[in-house]
């Protein structure tokens, strides 16, 4: 049994390291996942526990266990659906020059979010386009994971299309390998959500889903709030359909518009600064003070 | 020889792992059981085989204890717990395992192959004279035992 | 909706029954091939049928060709639902005409998902799928 102290310390070297917040009733779930990382060093959950403190590694071990979000093809279906019929086209017309797209999948897990997205846009871009799906975790095991991109078949067997699986596919003793030419397409970066995003550059759009509900409401509204210039100006972000933005300050709720794709709630970065400053600046290079509460204001 | 002439026992282990997951859950995992090598199944009430020709030649053999087979058709059929399956239900519950066991075994070895339907029979399972033992597995499910195992034809000989 | 279950193993067809009637459906079952496409010809007429591959009498790969040759079926959803996982395997099946697939083993999920992707589930259930 998780004592309360073994579960306290537990949730507290989580949230010092990664920010994400384990309540109380989740000890379940922390028994479930560090229990096999207890029995592989032949100790006790407790004693294990004790031990963290001196050992970075197993540290690490524990955050990975922690972290991993429940994943699935095509999550929810809606919002491929919205990214395909109508992101994506939107994109087209606006990239037409660059014929390049960049996507984050923040908090990426094990890919299955980004090889999706690789996929739709295997099939829906035309020839000559390019595009890179950034994936960033903060469990290093599920990066690897990525990297591989081998799946199981209990993995294959759900929410991915048959046409899907033997079309980017290949079978490999139990597992189903990804692809080469999609695994291309996706770069694997280290990344804690509540630390800064330096060197991403901007995304067409952001796959922020399911993630925010691991935060308090504090560092949850530091990530909107810093997810402002990783979006470009005409771009989308996309959340889990439990999260809004609607329940953050009010400064931070008006940056974003939540515009409406069919059943599909997007956010994009609201025009404030079109009338404060002449002509959108360039992607990448606005200010993040251009969202601050005393302009806004003054803007309205 | 370069050819594979056996599942690996791990992948046996992990494809009968996945259909125990499947079709009973998660809640009374398969757990090993050391047994001697050579010892025929000492609890044999049920058995199934299903065969595979083609690219590969080999015969996939299940065999259960009573209890276990009478409990796992229970949970497939989802009869009331004190409502005993008939022989006729545990033959093709049986039948069904060695079924999703067999054919995920074909899809690991060279193919393409062709997967039998499932024979059943009460009792200790019978194998060929011509074939050889090259792969199995022995396991408790809620302290009842059950075995897999692969053959293959016999190289000639001996 | 209704759902057609064709395998050979009552204990099979036992378990994708639960899965899909606890979604709903209104079920009928056959134990081969032969005997699904008897209940076709009787007009038992299902949106969805799934269909296990190695059966006697007729395998499922062959009552799938059958059912794609005849264009009053054209309507129903085929989804294999079988052992069989080699690529080649479902390359063939979704060439004969079968819509979707599923491996055995399979968890209760599985069979939710993909009837949501073939757009088979309500909107509400479709979403928490």
């Amino acid at each position: 049994m998780t004592t309360s102290t073994t579960f306290a310390s537990v949730s507290a070297l989580v949230r010092r390291e990664t920010s994400m917040v384990y309540d109380e009733g989740k000890e379940y779930l922390v028994e479930a996942r560090l229990n096999p990382l207890a029995a592989a060093r032949g100790l006790g959950l407790e004693e294990y526990v004790a031990r963290l403190a001196l050992d970075a590694e197993e540290r690490r071990k524990v955050i990975d266990a922690l972290t991993i979000n429940e994943t699935s093809w095509f999550r929810d279906h809606t919002p491929y659906q919205a990214f395909t019929e109508a992101m994506v086209p939107a994109l087209l017309e606006r990239r037409a020059a660059a014929r390049r797209l960049r996507i984050w999948s923040a908090a990426c897990s094990s890919g299955q979010e980004a090889y999706s997205i690789a996929m739709l846009l295997d099939q829906h871009l035309p020839a000559g386009w390019s595009y890179e799906i950034v994936a960033t975790d903060i469990s290093t095991a599920m990066l690897d994971r990525v990297r591989a991109g081998r799946y199981s078949q209990v993995e294959v067997n759900r929410g991915l299309p048959a046409t899907s699986l033997v079309r980017y596919f290949t079978r490999e003793g139990r597992d189903w390998e990804i692809a080469e030419r999609l695994r291309q397409r996706v770069t694997v970066k280290h990344l804690n959500l509540a630390a800064p995003y330096a060197g991403l550059g901007t995304f067409d759009v952001v796959w922020l889903r399911n993630v925010l509900i691991y935060f308090d409401a504090t560092t949850k509204a530091d990530i909107l709030r810093r997810m402002l210039p990783m979006v470009a100006d005409d771009g989308y972000l996309l959340l889990g359909s439990s999260e809004t933005t609607l329940d953050m300050p009010a400064d931070l709720a008006a940056a974003w518009q939540r515009e409406q794709i069919g059943r599909v709630p997007t956010y994009r970065r609201a025009p404030v600064r079109t009338f404060l400053s002449g002509p959108t600046p360039p992607t990448g290079t606005t200010s993040p003070s251009l969202t601050s509460p005393s302009l806004t204001s003054t803007g309205a | 020889m370069t050819a594979v002439d056996a599942p690996a026992v791990e992948d046996l282990l992990a494809v009968t792992e996945d259909v125990w997951l499947a079709l009973v859950g998660d809640d009374d995992p398969l757990l090993p059981r050391a047994v001697p090598p050579g010892s025929p199944f000492d609890a044999a009430a049920w058995s199934s085989v299903t065969t595979i020709s083609g690219g590969w030649q080999g015969a996939v053999t299940v065999e259960l204890d009573e209890a276990l087979a009478r409990r796992l058709t229970t949970q497939m059929l989802d009869l009331p717990a004190d409502e005993a399956p008939s022989d006729s239900d545990v033959a093709d519950a049986v039948g069904e395992l060695v079924n999703m066991v067999g054919g995920n075994v074909k899809s690991l070895m060279p193919g393409p192959s062709v997967l039998s339907l499932p024979a059943v029979a009460a009792g200790r399972a019978a194998f060929a004279s011509d074939t050889a033992l090259a792969c199995r597995l022995d396991l408790v499910w809620r302290d009842a035992p059950l075995r897999i195992s692969v053959h293959i034809p016999q190289e000639g000989p001996r | 909706m209704r759902a057609m279950i064709i395998d050979d193993s009552r204990a099979m067809r036992s378990i994708l029954r639960r899965i899909v009637t606890g979604l709903d459906f209104e079920t009928s079952e056959a134990e081969h091939g032969q005997a699904a496409l008897d209940q076709l010809h009787a007009g038992v007429v299902p949106d969805v049928c799934l269909v296990d591959w190695n059966m006697p009498v007729m395998d499922g790969y062959t009552f799938i060709t059958e059912v794609r040759a005849n264009p009053e079926w054209r309507d129903i959803t085929l989804m294999m639902v079988t052992t069989e996982s080699e690529q080649r395997q479902i390359v063939r099946a979704l060439a004969a005409g079968a819509h979707e697939y599923v491996i055995k083993p399979f968890t209760a999920d599985a069979i939710v998902d993909k009837l949501s992707l073939l757009g088979l589930l309500p909107e509400e259930s479709a979403v928490t799928a």
